[in-house]
């Protein structure tokens, strides 16, 4: 029994080919440096191995940015785009809840709109919060978390937002799903080897500049400069100086998730798997046991 | 009280002017109405007590406000609405086809594609809960197929308990029903009807009308546009009234008397709630227990059934009818298209602009 007080932890190494190809996959986050904190190492991961991915964002990220609330937006948002860029998805949603206040918003109205876009785009696996991880102080996250475990097996429901049929986005039920372990203490049953995409997931937290210290190398940079100093690990350029230092600075967690397992660097996740056998119960039931008339 | 007895004496009135198709006096609107004796000379009412029903609670609200460019909308010609699409939004089965079924009628047989959405489950009418939420639904669809709708939605939200919805969700499905269904045109309850009761009333009709703006800009729900929609253009809206209480303002009075027997037949399919339904075949059958008969309501259930609701139901909006010189009315508030105002402005600028 580990720490976390799961039986069994897994360790998902990297796969040859494209076992996924055909298959998608959506990362929901509440904020801009979420994912690639959380989960970059996975997303980059399964995109090599034939996922399509497509990134979410629920907040508008108006609280972070050191600028004015619409500056922050503003750039919260372009930073979004370059970082979903930097991992390899094919495309962003960007859901503009108040940032630090989705606690207060109709859960679901979220939720239906996660349908929406779960059937749309035939979402296999998810990426998120887990909604039921302790420790875990921060509205949007839990409120994110849980609005994506509902629109999980929602979304497969004909019944609910019926609406959608008429404009030929079918249900479609996620059958995957991988919880972020967000704070210490959340569960995990699954170490994702990610060393392998960490350059990824350093190109994607350099991108994030708003929030997520993306650019604190490059600060960090001038800073030493103005009193005539430098740091040799900084390279000779700001893109140098960002991404050294998050590969510094930046990644211990990865790397002491690894170190059980003997990898470079890990991603931690609470893994679901609802998929059903290739053959059911019932099926083997009938195969074995089934007579003539 | 006061209002109650100002309303009987007005009821009074009216009935003394007997029946749907008779010609009738002047109608009062013209003539002027009698005025309470109890209303100082000082005062100008702001008001005018509707005539009613003797028969339906839900027909006519108490008073109406009448604006100086009302319009009298009658029919129209051909098809002068091909390629528009009317989107007729009830809380409730009975909604539209007691306040607004004619128009709805009319607008479809003048070209609109019509298609009716009902917010809630209607649960709270029926023998049991379920037994109430199946027929209703089938009402709905029944309703949609008697004023010729192409097709009806429903939202299930809980009957009666709509304010404990979030209004914003309902908002979004309805913006995503407007882009799907390329909506111009609603018709749907008041959202300013004061004395309002019906908590599912006012939201469903906040929501309607909230989601009509937003329904065309690119910013809410920009998702939708991912899913291939296409922003809707709502540009006209007709807000009905809810009876018995209410306090409407009017600018457009709708000539239903061409299509009185769909709003008829409307009703008729509205059996599980509403005071319509099978009313009819059930007094015949009550009569018939007793040895007499109406002959009023034929030899048949179906028969019945619509001389019941044309004949006793529907005399509220004869009654309106009658003061604007009508068979048979329906009353709005009517939200039309707003000018061309980038059109306008250029049209200034090449009228009055000079070389440098």
């Amino acid at each position: 029994m580990d720490s976390n007080g799961i039986e069994q932890i897994f360790v998902e190494k990297d796969q040859p080919g494209q076992p996924h190809r055909g298959k998608v996959f959506a990362a929901i986050h509440a904020h801009l440096d979420d994912i690639p904190y959380y989960a970059g190492g996975l997303c980059a991961k399964l995109i090599r191995e034939g996922y399509t991915g497509y990134i979410i964002r629920t907040t508008n990220d108006e609280k972070c940015g050191g600028q004015t609330t619409a500056e922050n937006i503003l750039s919260n948002e372009q930073e979004h785009i370059k970082m979903a860029a930097a991992l390899g998805f094919k495309d962003v949603f960007d859901l503009y809840y108040q940032n630090h206040e989705m606690d207060a918003i109709s859960s679901l109205d979220i939720r239906g709109r996660l349908i929406l876009i779960f059937r749309m785009l035939k979402v296999d696996t998810v990426i998120s919060f887990n909604p039921w991880g302790h420790g875990e102080e921060n509205p949007d996250h839990w409120v994110t978390g849980r609005a994506v475990e509902e629109a999980c097996w929602m979304c497969g429901m004909a019944n609910d937002f019926h609406e959608h049929l008429e404009a030929g986005i079918k249900p479609h039920r996620v059958l995957e799903r991988h919880y972020f372990y967000g704070r210490p203490g959340q569960p995990f049953n699954r170490v994702v080897d990610i060393s392998s995409n960490i350059e990824k997931k350093i190109d994607a937290i350099v991108e994030c500049k708003s929030q997520g210290g993306g650019n604190f190398g490059s600060r960090l940079r001038a800073r030493l400069a103005k009193q005539g100093k430098r740091l040799p690990l900084l390279g000779n350029d700001d893109r140098t100086a960002d991404r050294e230092y998050v590969r510094q600075f930046l990644l211990d967690d990865d790397r002491e998730y690894g170190k059980p397992h003997g990898l470079a660097y890990a991603e931690r996740f609470y893994y679901i798997d609802q998929r059903p056998p290739a053959k059911s119960k019932v099926d083997e039931y009938v195969e074995k046991n089934a007579v003539p008339l | 009280m006061q209002r109650r007895k100002f309303l009987g004496r007005s009821m009074v009135t009216g009935m003394g002017l007997g029946g749907a198709a008779a010609v009738g006096p002047p109608p009062l609107a013209q003539a002027g109405q009698p005025r309470s004796p109890d209303l100082p000379t000082k005062f100008t009412p702001a008001a005018y007590a509707n005539p009613g029903s003797k028969h339906n609670p839900f027909a006519t609200p108490d008073y109406y406000q009448y604006t100086d460019d009302l319009l009298i909308e009658r029919n129209n010609p051909g098809k002068p609405h091909k390629g528009k699409v009317l989107a007729a939004i009830q809380p409730h089965s009975d909604d539209v086809p007691l306040y607004c079924g004619g128009t709805v009628a009319k607008l479809i047989d003048e070209g609109y594609t019509g298609y009716l959405i009902r917010i809630s489950n209607d649960e709270a009418a029926g023998k049991t809960l379920g037994y109430g939420v199946v027929q209703n639904e089938i009402d709905n669809q029944e309703c949609a197929k008697a004023l010729g709708c192409k097709k009806a939605f429903t939202f299930y939200y809980r009957n009666h308990r709509m304010d404990d919805c979030a209004e914003v969700e309902i908002r979004a499905r309805l913006i995503f029903l407007y882009r799907l269904l390329q909506v111009n045109t609603i018709i749907t309850m008041d959202p300013y009807n004061h004395y309002e009761e019906n908590p599912d009333h006012l939201v469903a009709s906040r929501a309607a009308e909230a989601a009509c703006w937003m329904a065309g800009g690119g910013k809410d729900y920009p998702e939708h546009y991912k899913a291939g929609l296409k922003p809707a253009r709502i540009r006209e809206k007709y807000y009905h009234a809810r009876s018995p209480q209410g306090h409407n303002l009017v600018n457009r009075i709708v000539d239903i008397s061409s299509y009185i027997d769909h709003k008829v037949r409307s009703n008729v399919a509205n059996r599980g709630k509403g005071p319509a339904g099978a009313a009819g075949s059930r007094l015949r059958k009550e009569l018939a227990s007793q040895g007499k008969r109406l002959p009023l309501l034929g030899n048949d259930d179906e028969t019945a059934d619509f001389q019941y609701v044309k004949h006793f139901l529907m005399d509220g909006w004869r009654n309106l009818g009658e003061r604007f010189g009508l068979q048979y009315a329906e009353a709005f508030r009517y939200i039309g298209p707003p000018p061309d105002y980038r059109e306008n402005i250029r049209a200034y600028i090449d009228e009055h602009a000079v070389p440098l």
